[in-house]
């Protein structure tokens, strides 16, 4: 299981944890439409690693909800496009108060869920009251919290009252799916606004979508949608060699690639992703608690060589938690970069002249061991002995992240705009940094993005250069789709898969 | 006393076509030679090895020659100094399975032997239980409750297979403690540890050995099995079964770095077997007059 915030509330689930894959950001799409007539009736089969454990989002049903339905059978008031920005989707109007804390929603007219009952503001109500709910698994439960009041002056008006202000208000709003209020049973059936209705969901095996004929907008460009699941990268890559699916939402290993690449039967996109590899130290647990040794551990390890060897020439590195797709990203590969001479004088300084020894948590699944194996490696060169001990997702959760019982680990984190992490001082990996506190809590409560970006661009820096983690590297997104496809998304954006602009030559 | 005594009635015995003994040598032999050359290559890791376990600096997925003889991993670590180290880990997993199991097992199967009536049949009903539970289970429970070390995984192999040896032990005891020489036996006086160790044990080792050389080949495939999954050694330590696993993705571009541990995993597994089956024919007087 990769760090995404679903599992952060608790829904680790043995399904996602296998190759999970997901990211988000950037630019781009999927291949333009070329020539030659597409079919408007086709069938477009998805391959995914990605089975969802449950239809609803706030019950934890894995990433796998998201991609399959998000955006293709619900809807948010906002949506998240593929490039990364926010747009109005089932509001068509907004308005924000002068005091920051009060929000105006007029919700979009004629709007119909797929039993055929009329959107009201009552259902906009409902469904904020259950992504807040105290038994929601929701990923942005937390964020949300803010929201103080809801009322519903009239059928198309939904007020919103918040507790302090959030500039991120809007953007969370993306991902809170309005539901039918009178919707029953949301774990295997739905009652969403999206432009396909759930045909059927075979368990273990595939999730069928049909294009809803009441749509209120333009319909899908295709009329049904199968995503197909697989348990592994290898079975996946065969299903797509022998055209039992269309594309695979996201590759997991650069070497399956040379297939696909050299065959003009296929297209391979490399889009921009959000999911880091971190060697996350415990900074609260000795030696860790020295900036210096951080520094040093960091200065040691190559990360270029490791990307290099996980993900032959894709990937990006990073210098910090931020990806390039964060409004408040800037180039700090340079702070703490690879340097085993400065490493060695700081571990002198920090009194660690001669070296000491530590035990990396690993999770028992790839990329992590490569990873760990590399940075034992690395770090024997400067005089730091590793111990790995491999655990299971489920013992990673238990003993990282709810007991902070761990010297340091290894784990991904996929979100975008994550950084604000570092100004929790209860979080798993112990950083804690007054000014950074103050910073994350005041960009929140801005006023205007230009100031929330400038104070995160400070967390940005600070962060890096106290090496809080050592951010190893930036995870590539590789859609591999045949090439009667076009119109798909490249860049996974958290986990989403948009399938309705898709377009599939007969 | 007749070791033919050991498994039920007594057969004259033949004696064997001359082309049969021969045969049966040359099974004996071959596995010998297979189980030999991996012994022999764990051995010298314990003194040489082409590179340092650790050495990154051989490029990604180097093809074969070049400085490396298999070429490299990912990480650019050399594949024969792996398959060097893993060799090592093979047979120390099959050999620390295999004592356990021997240990636990003989001292089990003799005790169940003894007992009587329902205790009998509770120490029975037991082992099969044990049996049917999956080695896999076993392994993820020791490894959670202990740490994924090559330690555990042995002590899952062995305990799980401790109750496959108990359960033969126990019934070759209770033919042997059937037979006459040991109602002489205790008749002038001889204590139950002495009639065990001097007139039981004897009687029960060939087709013990046999059993156990058997278990080997299974305990090292198991600890593969173990590692692929991540239950067994950990990284770096290159393990056959994990050096599989981070070779799947690559099989298509770099081939050597799953071939080479899986054919030193399939020449050893062969290798125990043939051994086993050549002891049997010649250790076991029984199968010999059967199958002669």
């Amino acid at each position: 299981m990769r760090i995404n915030k679903t599992f952060l509330y608790g829904t680790a689930t043995a399904a996602t944890l296998a190759l999970t894959a997901t990211a988000c950001g950037g630019s781009g799409s999927g291949g333009s439409a070329s020539g030659g007539a597409w079919d408007k009736n086709a069938t477009v089969n998805i391959g995914s690693l990605y089975e969802p454990q449950n239809l609803d989002n706030t019950a934890g049903g894995g990433q796998g909800v998201t991609e399959a339905l998000n955006g293709n059978v619900y809807e948010g008031l906002f949506k998240l496009t593929d490039e990364g920005k926010v747009e109005k989707l089932l509001a068509e109007d907004y308005k924000v108060g002068d005091d920051g804390l009060t929000y105006t929603f007029t919700l979009r007219d004629g709007v119909k869920f797929h039993s055929g009952k009329q959107l009201t503001s009552q259902d906009v109500k409902y469904s904020l009251e259950k992504v807040i709910a105290d038994d929601s698994q929701s990923a942005r439960k937390s964020n949300l919290a803010v929201i103080k009041d809801i009322a519903t002056p009239d059928a198309r008006t939904v007020k919103v009252t918040l507790s302090k202000k959030s500039i991120s208000f809007v953007y969370n709003l993306s991902y809170v799916w309005v539901i039918n209020s009178q919707a029953k049973n949301l774990k295997t059936t739905e009652d969403g606004t999206g432009p396909y209705t759930l045909a059927k969901w075979t368990r273990g095996s595939a999730l069928s979508l049909d294009r809803f004929p009441g749509y209120w907008g333009d319909a899908a460009n295709n009329k049904r949608v199968v995503f197909h699941y697989y348990k592994d990268a290898t079975a996946l890559n065969n299903a797509l060699l022998t055209n039992a699916v269309d594309v695979v939402t996201s590759e997991q290993s650069p070497d399956a690639l040379d297939q696909f690449k050299n065959n003009q039967n296929y297209k391979v996109t490399d889009g921009n992703s959000t999911t880091k590899l971190l060697l996350a130290f415990n900074d609260k647990a000795k030696p860790f608690t020295d900036v210096k040794v951080r520094q040093a551990v960091s200065s040691a390890i190559d990360d270029k060589k490791l990307l290099e060897s996980v993900w032959g020439g894709y990937g990006k590195l990073i210098g910090s938690m931020v990806p390039p797709s964060d409004p408040w990203y800037e180039d700090l590969t340079k702070v703490n970069a690879y340097d085993p001479a400065r490493a060695k004088t700081l571990l002198a300084e920090a009194g660690y002249g001669k070296g000491f020894s530590f035990t990396l948590d690993t999770p028992n699944y790839d990329p992590h061991p490569t990873a760990a194996t590399f940075i034992k490696s690395e770090l024997a060169k400067v005089g730091i002995t590793v111990r790995i001990n491999t655990i299971t997702p489920d013992e990673w959760y238990t003993k990282v992240y709810k007991n902070h019982d761990f010297t340091a680990t290894l784990q991904e984190h996929v979100n975008d705009r994550d950084l604000v992490w570092y100004g929790n001082p209860d979080f798993y990996w112990g950083y804690d940094d007054k000014q950074v506190t103050q910073w994350v809590e005041q960009a929140e409560e801005a006023s205007t993005t230009a100031e929330q970006t400038e104070l995160l661009k400070k967390v940005n820096r600070k962060t890096a250069e106290d090496a809080a983690s050592d951010w190893l590297y930036l995870y590539p997104q590789i859609v591999v789709a045949s090439s009667k496809l076009s119109g798909y998304p490249v860049n996974g954006l958290n986990s989403q898969f948009h399938a309705y602009d898709i377009k599939k030559k007969g | 006393m007749n070791r033919a005594d050991v498994l039920g009635p007594v057969r004259p015995e033949k004696a064997p076509p001359s082309g049969r003994r021969s045969r049966r040598s040359a099974t004996l032999v071959t596995g010998c030679v297979l189980a030999g050359l991996i012994a022999l290559l764990a051995l010298v890791s314990l003194f040489w090895l082409p590179y340092p376990a650790d050495d990154t600096s051989g490029g990604r997925l180097a093809g074969p020659g070049d400085g490396h003889l298999l070429g490299t991993d990912k990480l650019g670590r050399d594949l024969f100094t792996q398959v060097m180290t893993g060799s090592r880990i093979a047979v120390e997993a099959g050999l620390g399975s295999v004592i356990v199991a021997a240990v636990l097992g003989v001292t089990l199967g003799v005790l169940a032997a003894f007992a009587q009536g329902w205790l009998d049949d509770t120490l029975a009903a037991f082992l099969d239980i044990l049996i049917a539970f999956p080695t896999l289970l076993l392994a993820m429970l020791i490894v959670a409750a202990r740490s994924a070390t090559l330690g555990s995984a042995v002590l899952a192999i062995g305990l799980a297979q401790s109750a496959v040896v108990a359960r033969l032990v126990r019934v070759l005891v209770k033919r042997v403690l059937a037979q006459d020489y040991i109602t002489a036996a205790r008749t002038s006086g001889t204590s139950w540890p002495r009639t065990v160790a001097g007139h039981v044990l004897p009687n029960i080792w060939p087709t013990l050995v046999v059993n156990l050389a058997l278990q080997f080949g299974l305990a090292v495939l198991a600890e593969a099995g173990l590692s692929y999954l991540g239950l067994g050694a950990p990284p770096p330590n290159a393990s056959w079964g994990r050096m599989l696993q981070e070779a799947q993705a690559t099989f298509t571009t770099a081939p050597a770095g799953a071939l080479a541990p899986g054919i030193l995993l399939v020449l050893l597994v062969i290798g125990v077997n043939l051994i086993a089956d050549g002891l049997r024919d010649t250790l076991d007087p029984a199968t010999r007059g059967r199958r002669a």
